[in-house]
């Protein structure tokens, strides 16, 4: 959920949230298998009781709360509680069911056939069945549906309805991540059918069949959400979830001492510096782990100086990644080399690393034409000096931290760097979507399914698409294909293993850092139990034992 | 007559209090280089937020920067910003409120009402929304302030054409065939230097401030360039663990602004007839 992160990777994944990872469960629940509770106290086993209510502090707030039209972290993280998809992973990452019972892939690999579960309701009353499976299949294909997963759903070739309970989908070529894409939040055509979703009332207040249901939204301020007592799973413990939006991160650790606040994500600072005290290790519990998301530097390779791969392999060299991480996340996050999350599956450890040495990035950037002709203390080639621009949003302090640190780094080398932060909405419309940048420092949420298409294919260039870096390696392309098309997980990682060995060489990106998730909850929540997908997994199951309970909500 | 101003001047304990603050804001701004213990941007990520010490006597900030540092340099971008933007303001307001008092008229009745109009708008809001179209930056900033703060001047300065242009030597100067432009310009305007300067050494203080509550906001000088407002920003995100992040800028802003307004009020007495003892 959002509030479980720290305000970097909450800005990275509430605009650019990866196409490719529509397991919004997955990127904004934070999984990883390093998670660690640090508490001085032992959680003590007791009575699982309804009532109370947790209230959590996000910076942004939501945006519109149905997640066929949601791309920002602050919308799945309440549509999330609200919706299911057809399937989910567990704790461990591994894909189950959730709104289908079972589904079968036929050996072709070409057809999956999927079973619903028979007892889901929507929280309206009405049963949820096949039909509005079809209806969010077409919503998300219909080409006038304003939504950012469009993707998977537009490999399928043909969508049947054999029952109620049970459908069938068949792709024109196999693909892989085609059963995480079922993951999607279904919705609810008795509400839906016939009416425009863009102007649909639901976009404010959302049905679904999940263990909430929607109460109140007022803008900028607060969404609330009652339990849903029918819930298929059973009635969550909770009686109530309070989203309060606090857009300034030193306010909301105020509310949070307060003790106007359950839950939020703490900054680097805080968690080192300013949670140690008695008071806090009694009512507070904190969590570490590595958020799924990373921290990059990338090259506009339509700029002529940023052509040769050389060049950039020095500017990584260049740069103390080591630093930044101590000096930036004070050492709470690791230094990244591929864009996949370490310690996954799908992690190649085994690339080219581009440690940090100053003198050998002099060297390399020699050999690919850059010297200092001059003296004037700046490189120089064909008589134009290396200076450049690293663009990032406004707003983010930890990537302007890191920004300065980079800067510091490329003049020990001889390149002059300029940074200039931008406000979000005109960074993304006059500079990313323009190609009118030279450098930036942005972040990408990592999806569970290893698929980067969006990012890295040649293809995925054009205005508004993800790959605005215009990275094109045919090797590439056609690994990502291979990857794409392949169901067998040891052969897919070698496809992605080869994939993020060329990243690693090419270095289109340098890759910064991926940070801890720093969540902060209430001592009085039991039942967390972090997991490689993180805490909020089973957030239906945590409670708050009958004695400790502060909020009394009628059920 | 400017030897008795200054004697008079030097009498005014308060005013020579904030000519000394600003004598030594100049001298700081101009010998940052030598006067700084650490170069401003100098990174140290194994000192990071330290306490103030023999070895950082104002402490250091998020990134290990010594803060004393960068409060010297910072002094530089407040006084240009604060020059720059009054030479812009002074000089507008200069011409506007010349021609409109000197020929009156439309002319003047024009210009006041378009005073009158700019005096409408909450000048910081169109600050902000003149900065939000440009780019923040040093330069803009400087423009921006300067182009939103002409009315008063304008005003002064028709105020004091009106009075002076019906006296004696202007009729003289008239009658003897000089051009409108020398008549304004070497004729009347000396003679309404006094009040044109105060309000200069006002508007600095208020241009200070400006500046330092758009870098706050994180719309004026673009870090890492030091800035006293930028670096409250810091302060103010960390507030609970480095008082000392937010006290040194918010100190070196507040007595900026007095030593200025000190200066400027000192400066008026001593001009105003009515208060010659």
């Amino acid at each position: 959920m959002t509030s479980t992160h720290g305000p970097i990777i909450t800005i990275l994944l509430v605009f650019l949230i990866l196409t490719g990872c529509d397991q919004h469960k997955a990127t904004t629940k934070d999984p990883s298998p390093k998670t660690e509770t640090v508490t001085s106290i032992a959680e003590t086993e007791s009575e699982p009781a309804y009532g109370d209510m947790i209230i959590r502090g996000t910076i942004g707030d939501a945006s519109v709360l149905l997640p066929v039209l949601a791309n920002d972290a602050s919308s799945f993280d309440i549509t999330g509680l609200i919706f299911n998809g057809l399937v989910k992973y567990d704790k461990d990452i591994q894909l189950v069911g959730d709104l289908a019972e079972k589904w079968e892939i036929a050996d072709d690999k070409l057809t999956i056939r999927f079973f619903l579960r028979k007892d889901v309701k929507w929280q309206d009353g009405q049963p949820f069945t096949t039909k509005d499976v079809e209806y969010t299949y077409k919503t998300y294909v219909n080409p006038k549906t304003p939504t950012a997963y469009a993707t998977d759903f537009l490999k399928v070739k043909e969508f049947r309805v054999l029952d109620p309970y049970t459908f069938e989908v068949t792709y024109t070529e196999p693909y892989a991540p085609a059963l995480t894409s079922w993951g999607q939040g279904m919705l609810p055509s008795h509400l839906l059918e016939g009416t425009e979703i863009t102007e649909s009332p639901l976009k404010r207040a959302p049905v679904g069949t999940g263990p909430y249901r929607f109460r109140e939204w007022k803008t900028q301020e607060k969404i609330v959400v009652d339990s849903n007592h029918d819930y298929f799973e059973g009635r969550p413990y909770i009686n109530r979830v309070l989203t309060r939006v606090i857009p300034d991160p030193a306010t909301m650790f105020l509310e949070l001492k307060a003790g106007r606040l359950d839950q939020m994500g703490l900054s680097p600072l805080q968690y080192t510096r300013q949670t140690n005290t008695k008071w806090f290790n009694e009512n507070f519990r904190k969590y570490k782990y590595l958020a799924f998301g990373y921290t990059y530097l990338g090259y506009n390779l339509l700029d002529w100086k940023f052509k040769d791969k050389k060049v950039r392999q020095a500017l990584t060299t260049a740069i103390d990644r080591d630093g930044i991480v101590k000096g930036v996340l004070l050492g709470l996050g690791e230094v990244a080399y591929t864009p996949y999350k370490p310690d996954t599956y799908w992690y190649n450890p085994n690339v080219k690393k581009w440690p940090y040495d100053p003198e050998k990035a002099k060297q390399m950037l020699a050999e690919a034409g850059w010297t200092d002709t001059d003296g004037d203390g700046i490189l120089d080639k064909d008589g134009k000096p290396f200076k450049f621009t690293i663009i990032t949003n406004q707003g983010n302090q930890l990537r302007e931290r890191a920004a300065t640190i980079i800067q510091r780094d490329l003049r020990r080398v001889g390149i002059r760097v300029k940074i200039r932060p931008i406000e979000w909405a005109a960074f993304l419309k006059n500079f990313i979507d323009r190609r009118n940048f030279e450098a930036c420092l942005l972040g990408w949420g990592i999806g569970i399914d290893p698929s980067q298409i969006d990012i890295w294919n040649s293809k995925k260039t054009g205005e508004r698409e993800l790959n605005f870096i215009t990275y094109v390696n045919p090797e590439v392309d056609t690994l990502l294909d291979q990857g794409a098309a392949t169901y067998d997980r040891e052969k897919r990682k070698e496809y992605y293993d080869r994939f993020q060995e060329i990243i690693a060489e090419d270095q289109p990106y340098t890759f910064l850092f991926v940070s801890y998730s720093l969540p902060i909850i209430s001592a009085r929540f039991h039942g967390i139990k972090p997991a490689p997908l993180g805490i909020g997994y089973n957030f239906d199951r945590w409670y708050v034992p009958k004695h400790l309970q502060k909020y009394h909500i009628a059920p | 007559m400017y030897a008795d101003f200054l004697r008079r001047l030097a009498r005014d304990k308060l005013a020579m209090v904030g000519l000394c603050v600003v004598a030594v804001l100049f001298f700081v701004a101009m010998f940052a280089d030598f006067l700084a213990p650490y170069p401003p941007d100098r990174i140290d990520v194994e000192k990071i937020l330290v306490e103030p010490s023999r070895d950082h006597l104002m402490g250091t900030d998020p990134l290990g920067r010594d803060v004393l540092s960068r409060i010297i340099h910072g002094s530089g971008v407040s006084l240009s910003v604060g020059f720059v933007a009054v030479g812009i303001s002074t000089f507008i307001g200069v011409i506007l409120g010349a021609a409109s008092g000197y020929y009156g008229g439309l002319a003047d009745r024009i210009i006041m009402r378009f005073v009158d109009i700019m005096l409408c708008f909450p000048t910081f809001f169109l600050i902000l929304a003149v900065i939000a179209f440009l780019q923040p930056s040093i330069w803009n900033i400087m423009i921006v302030i300067g182009i939103t703060s002409w009315m008063g001047v304008t005003r002064l300065v028709r105020a004091e054409f009106l009075s002076l242009r019906e006296r004696d030597f202007v009729r003289a100067a008239v009658s003897q065939g000089a051009s409108d432009l020398r008549i304004i310009f070497l004729h009347v305007l000396p003679n309404a230097m006094a009040p044109i300067l105060v309000a200069a050494t006002l508007g600095v203080a208020s241009a200070v401030l400006v500046e330092s509550s758009l870098s706050f906001l994180g719309l004026g000088v673009q870090p890492p360039d030091p800035s006293w407002g930028n670096m409250l920003t810091e302060g103010k995100d960390n507030i609970e663990i480095a008082w000392w992040l937010s006290l040194f800028p918010g100190l070196a802003i507040f007595i900026t602004v007095m030593g200025y307004n000190l200066l400027g009020e000192g400066i008026r007495d001593t001009l105003d007839p009515r208060l010659r003892r």
